[in-house]
């Protein structure tokens, strides 16, 4: 089969058949039609998640599974053509949404098997419409090259497509005319345009083409005057142009369900058609999602299936929609529109990252059997963190043992481009590009008091305290996870900010001024709570000094549970580069931490005086053993981890109060380490609370 | 999309696009018809020979009723059916009734076939001239040809082909012809008969393919030219005078309807005759040659040691036999004694026969027999009454304008053996049968009537044949008929010799039967 998108079953299978499959009524990759599931009114699929779910990926998949089988279109709102009009071209007869229109009809019309092309006569008399709105003071070349191509969505490209070709050719020199001749502008060129599909063309179907705008409000049942109004409703802008926008869906959806009416088109076309838009979040993408939800909710039916990306979770554009989980629509998608609610016609389909078991499908690397689970424990998941990571393991082989040198790997892009660090790759994905700067160094903060400390210190001064919350609640909207305790929930793309903050200034002194900024922040005469913060960052600049002596002093004293919670959050600490045994950078490669774990240093190690010797090195092996297997970027020690195992086991010797969660620590946190998991908390599932703040924001 | 294979795109490019799955099912059912058809014709034992003729199974011969010029793969045939297929043609629908004429058409022996040439060529000239010298009377007459099979062996086929065609457009009204007097022509006739239509016997003559005979009527329509066995035997006797002490019977055991009728006139004719008759027994296609030559051989002897007063052989048998008799007489012992070999119309089948060994008839040997007809019938000195020359100038008068268009050509045309001259009549007497069954107003008889009237033929209603005159008796049985002695030539060919009467005079001028 062609399955190269894992995890997508739910939306791609055949048997039992997925629910795009179910939706078009086609098998993808193949000609075999399938049963409806909702063969009245069909829901609206609107895919959520963050950047690098693979939201476009399934959009360019389905794309290529349908594609000569049924009409397809593939929009990508974010595009720069929709985000401005052509230089030449006035505002006032140009919108997202009418460009959006005519490329997604100009790809719908391609002939597909058993099948010739798609005529679009409504939506090109509208278009030329709208167009015909801006050529007040246009020379003729370019109202012809404007017009000629609003006029290939009529063409035919049947037997007789000489004779269309022709016909283009004269509307286009008719409409150039009126445009460029004296008279009232606009309606000469309509004139010319319905003339023309009224004269050329004597078929039932263009005949019912030519007077589809008659119902325009206000029309009179005139089809020019509909088309009058509808270009000066577009010219004037605001809601006037959504209303007049409105209708041109409406034509592009008209054409469509003519193309399928009857009954030799019904005996030539399987499925429906499919139109794919991404990011519709963004440009023209809210206007189409609006048109087609407000017809459908109004009665005007349809029976094009829309599969549509959108980043977040787009509960601002799409408040009422029917919201499922991805494995819950793989049978039946049970949805059932409110009459009330438009948006209620809207399917949200969240994304989830992928399992485990897809990672290592993805991830091929024979060398190194623990890289896949260790890439999804670095990525959660993500698809686009997986793909590049196992490209850069396919492009250096050599480094696959280590993520963090895969990270700062050069891949060379499948597409010709210049190759570049993994870690910026994946970045320029994932994150705003226009707030990666500022993110870079917030990634560090926890939240938004020490985002504004951060911004304070490393950011220029017009990033104020208000930007750092509009930062923080456009991460929100674009769907990653708001986590306590993170100023970037999301590990994944933390880790890589972190990276990129300390491969920023060649002596990573952003890097290290950033930590400091906090280490101040945080200062000692703080609530005892926020210490581990404090020892957090001063862990990341290699100072693991006070971490231990906190840890070595809290354990009599401190409750088991939470004592647990504070290593794991120290040891959290990102370590990107070595140190030496002060903490300060080392030039060469090497990772000490496991050294220390196993104990190899202890013997060099000053005890400070009047503590107990035993448990101060005893904890510091246990801070650097955590450190290391809990740190995503390295590919996890099994010797490390029996050590982990005996350290907490002789901890727990000496807490009989914490015996159990120790000793259950002993046996999870190695295990889960192996197994390329985040260590589990040891308390029993009962026995949840606060704790989950930071066992999130253990990476 | 790589590897996608043929059956992929029928799956896929074909059946799943309902407009070009049923174009396909189109195109194939056509290219599946048309594989059938093909096949089919390829092997199909095409056993039809023509509209309405076909071989049965097992056989080759081509049996039924031929509606269109078919000449049953013989060309001497070919051009009498075509004259007869134009005069068809001619006609319009619907303004015609068919006549078939039966006759064994198949049949590979000479005799039989120069037989069936002379009948054909003398029912068409009647037809001809029952179209086009009759003044315009109705109805016009189609002749279709029906073959029952060199021996008769498909008559059952025939039969049920003839009575599908009394309605419709042919309108069959009568069968004339019918041939030999054979068993199965004798089940075909019954069949005929009992179906209702009409049959006009033209050279049968045996007693027992009659009505009235022993006061019984098994044939309810059938008529006949020829006068029966009996009555050629009575004008035999009475021309020869033939008495019990000179005579000795020769005839075919067990015999076929015609030589038992035969054997019977004969015998009775010589009753008390101090000679033990002579029986033969030939194979049962009696056209065949058998192993009678040796019987015959014997029976040769027997006539050598009979008293020298005997000087007559009476012969009951068929022409083959005949012809191997006659044979055998001529190396006869007894050359110095006369011999006279009388026996009924078989005699006429060796007029032009190869095999008969002519010199045998100038050694003391005549071969003297009832002939069904003759041209030399009528002249100077013949009776008044019962025939008139004038009759046989009518038919003569038509071979002439037959050999050129646009009645003819007919093929070669021979009067001697008399069968053109009676099969003329017969389909005369049809013709007469079915324009006096007509009902005032109507152009068309129906079914039933034509055979009713042939009782009414008699008196002023007679039909003036070529072979002399034809009246009826209530049997349909021909009265006082006739009867041309000839005597077969040594150097071929035959001779008349006189005419004679089985009542031992021509016939009055009213010609009626007593009843």
């Amino acid at each position: 089969m062609h399955r190269r998108l894992h995890g997508r079953g739910a939306l791609f299978d055949v048997e039992p058949a997925g629910l795009v499959p179910r939706l078009v009524g086609l098998r993808p990759y193949q000609h075999r039609a399938l049963p409806f599931e909702h063969p009245g009114e069909l829901p609206f699929v609107v895919l959520t998640g963050a950047r690098g779910l693979g939201k476009s990926a399934v959009l360019a998949e389905l794309r290529d599974a349908y594609k000569g089988h049924t009409p397809v279109a593939l929009v990508d709102c974010a595009d720069e053509q929709f985000a401005a009009p052509p230089p030449e071209r006035p505002a006032a007869s140009w919108s997202p949404l009418a460009q959006a229109l005519l490329v997604v009809a100009e790809q719908l019309a391609e002939p597909v098997t058993g099948a010739g092309r798609i005529t679009f006569p409504r939506l090109m008399s509208g278009l030329v419409a709208v167009a015909a709105g801006g050529w007040g003071d246009a020379d003729s070349e370019r109202i012809r090259r404007e017009v000629e191509r609003i006029l290939l969505l009529n063409e035919s490209g049947s037997w007789i497509s000489g004779f269309a070709g022709r016909w283009a050719g004269k509307v286009a020199a008719k409409v150039v005319a009126a445009a460029t001749g004296t008279g009232p502008l606009v309606s000469g060129a309509i004139e010319a345009t319905l003339e023309s599909i009224a004269e050329g063309f004597s078929s039932r179907r263009h005949q019912k083409a030519s007077v589809w705008y008659r119902t325009y409000p206000n029309a009179g049942g005139h089809a020019q005057r509909g088309l009058i109004l509808l270009s000066g409703h577009f010219r004037a802008g605001g809601t006037s142009r959504e209303h007049a926008e409105r209708y041109l869906v409406r034509a592009l959806l008209a054409d469509l369900t003519e193309a399928y009416a009857g009954v030799l088109p019904r005996m030539q076309r399987l499925g429906r058609p499919l139109v794919l838009a991404d990011n519709v979040q963004t440009g023209p993408g809210p206007g189409l999602v609006e048109a087609v939800l407000r017809d459908r909710a109004e009665g005007i039916a349809d029976q094009v299936a829309f599969v549509a990306g959108l980043r977040g979770d787009g509960r601002e554009l799409l408040r009422g929609g029917s919201r499922r989980e991805l494995a819950g629509v793989a049978r039946r998608s049970e949805w059932t529109p409110d009459p009330a609610v438009p948006s209620s016609r809207a399917l949200l389909v969240a994304l989830p990252p992928l399992t485990p078991d897809d990672t290592l499908h993805l991830v091929a690397a024979p060398a190194a059997p623990q890289l896949p689970h260790a890439v999804h424990r670095l990525t959660g998941g993500n698809p686009l963190g997986i793909a590049l990571l196992a490209e850069a393991a396919a492009q250096h082989p050599e480094r696959a043992g280590s993520l963090g040198g895969l990270l700062t790997a050069d891949v060379q892009p499948v597409e010709d481009g210049p190759a570049a660090p993994a870690y910026l790759r994946l970045l320029d994905r994932l994150v705003p590009a226009d707030r990666l700067d500022e993110l870079t160094v917030l990634a560090a903060a926890h939240d938004h008091d020490s985002a504004c400390a951060l911004a304070a210190a490393l950011l220029p001064d017009d990033f104020g305290p208000a930007d750092v919350r509009a930062l923080q609640n456009r991460l929100a909207r674009e769907g990653l996870p708001a986590v306590p305790g993170q100023f970037v929930g999301d590990p994944f793309v933390r880790t890589l900010l972190l990276l990129r903050l300390h491969l920023r200034d060649a002596d990573h002194s952003g890097w290290r001024t950033a930590h400091e900024t906090l280490i101040a922040y945080y200062t000692e005469d703080r609530p005892d709570g926020q210490a581990r913060f404090r020892l957090h960052h001063q862990l990341a600049l290699g100072q693991s000094g006070p971490a231990v002596a906190h840890l070595r002093d809290g354990f009599p004293v401190l409750d088991t549970r939470s004592w647990l919670h504070t290593l794991r959050f120290i040891a959290s600490a990102p370590y990107f580069h070595a140190h030496d045994a002060e903490g300060r950078d080392f030039t060469g490669q090497g990772d000490r931490r496991a050294a220390v774990a196993l104990g190899r240093t202890d013997a060099q190690q000053r005890v400070p005086g009047g503590v107990d010797g035993v448990l101060h090195l005893r904890i510091r092996r246990l801070l650097h053993a955590v450190w290391l297997l809990t740190d995503p970027l390295v590919l996890p020690d099994p010797k490390v981890g029996d050590r982990l195992r005996f350290e907490l086991e002789q901890l727990s010797n000496l807490r009989p109060a914490g015996n159990a969660l120790l000793w259950r620590a002993s046996r999870d946190w190695p295990a889960a380490a192996l197994a390329g998991r985040p260590p589990a908390d040891p308390e029993d599932d009962d026995e949840r609370d606060e704790g989950d703040d930071e066992r999130s924001g253990v990476a | 999309m790589a590897g996608r294979g043929v059956g992929t795109w029928l799956r896929e490019g074909v059946w799943e696009i309902p407009l070009r799955r049923y174009l396909a099912l189109l195109v194939t059912a056509a290219v599946l018809a048309g594989l059938v058809v093909g096949v089919r014709v390829v092997l199909h034992d095409d056993r039809s020979c023509a509209p309405g003729v076909a071989r049965p199974e097992g056989s080759d011969e081509c049996v039924g009723v031929a509606t269109t010029a078919f000449d049953f793969g013989h060309p001497q045939l070919r051009d009498t059916v075509q004259a007869i297929a134009r005069e068809n043609a001619r006609l319009k629908p619907g303004s015609y009734v068919t006549v078939a004429v039966m006759l064994p058409y198949t049949s590979t022996a000479t005799a039989n076939l120069a037989d069936i040439e002379h009948e054909l060529q003398g029912a068409y000239l009647a037809q001809y001239q029952a179209n086009h010298d009759s003044n315009g009377q109705s109805p016009v007459i189609r002749l279709v040809l029906a073959n029952p099979g060199a021996t008769s062996q498909y008559w059952q086929r025939m039969v049920t082909q003839l009575a599908g065609m009394t309605g419709g457009t042919d309108r069959l009204r009568a069968v004339a012809g019918v041939g030999q007097s054979t068993d199965n022509n004798k089940k075909a006739v019954k069949e005929l008969t009992r179906l209702g239509i009409p049959v006009v016997g033209s050279s049968i003559t045996a007693d027992d393919l009659a009505n009235g005979q022993g006061g019984k009527d098994p044939y309810p329509g059938l008529a006949r030219v020829s006068p029966t066995n009996t009555d050629e035997a009575r004008a035999l006797a009475s021309f020869a005078k033939v008495s019990a002490g000179r005579a000795l019977l020769v005839y075919d055991k067990p015999g076929d309807p015609y030589t038992r009728t035969l054997q019977t006139s004969f015998a009775a004719l010589i009753k008390g005759s101090p000679y033990e008759p002579q029986p033969f027994t030939p194979p049962a296609d009696r056209s065949q040659e058998g192993t009678t030559a040796n019987t015959f051989r014997q029976i040769t002897n027997l006539v050598c040691d009979t008293s020298r007063t005997t000087d007559t052989i009476l012969f009951a048998g068929r022409h083959t036999q005949l012809r191997q008799f006659i044979n055998a007489l001529g190396g006869r012992g007894c050359q110095d004694r006369r011999f006279t070999v009388l026996t009924g119309d078989e005699g006429s089948y060796l007029t032009g026969e190869k095999k008969l060994d002519r010199s045998a008839l100038g050694h003391n040997l005549s071969v003297r027999y009832t002939a069904l007809a003759h041209p030399d019938a009528w002249g100077t000195g013949s009776p008044r009454t019962g025939g008139s020359a004038a009759d046989m100038a009518t038919l003569t008068g038509l071979l002439k304008s037959a050999e050129k268009a646009p009645v003819g050509p007919i093929g070669t045309v021979a009067l001697e053996d008399g069968q053109l001259i009676i099969a003329y009549d017969a389909m005369r007497l049809a013709v007469h049968g079915i324009r006096e069954a007509v009902p005032e107003g109507k152009s068309v008889p129906a079914l039933a009537d034509v055979g009713l009237q042939w009782p009414q033929v008699k008196g002023s209603l007679r039909v003036d044949g070529a072979s002399g005159w034809i009246c009826l008796d209530a049997h349909g049985n021909p009265y006082d008929k006739a009867v041309p002695i000839v005597e077969l030539r040594a150097e071929g060919g035959s001779r008349f010799v006189r005419i004679a009467w089985p009542e031992g005079k021509p016939p009055s001028g009213e010609c009626l039967p007593p009843s």
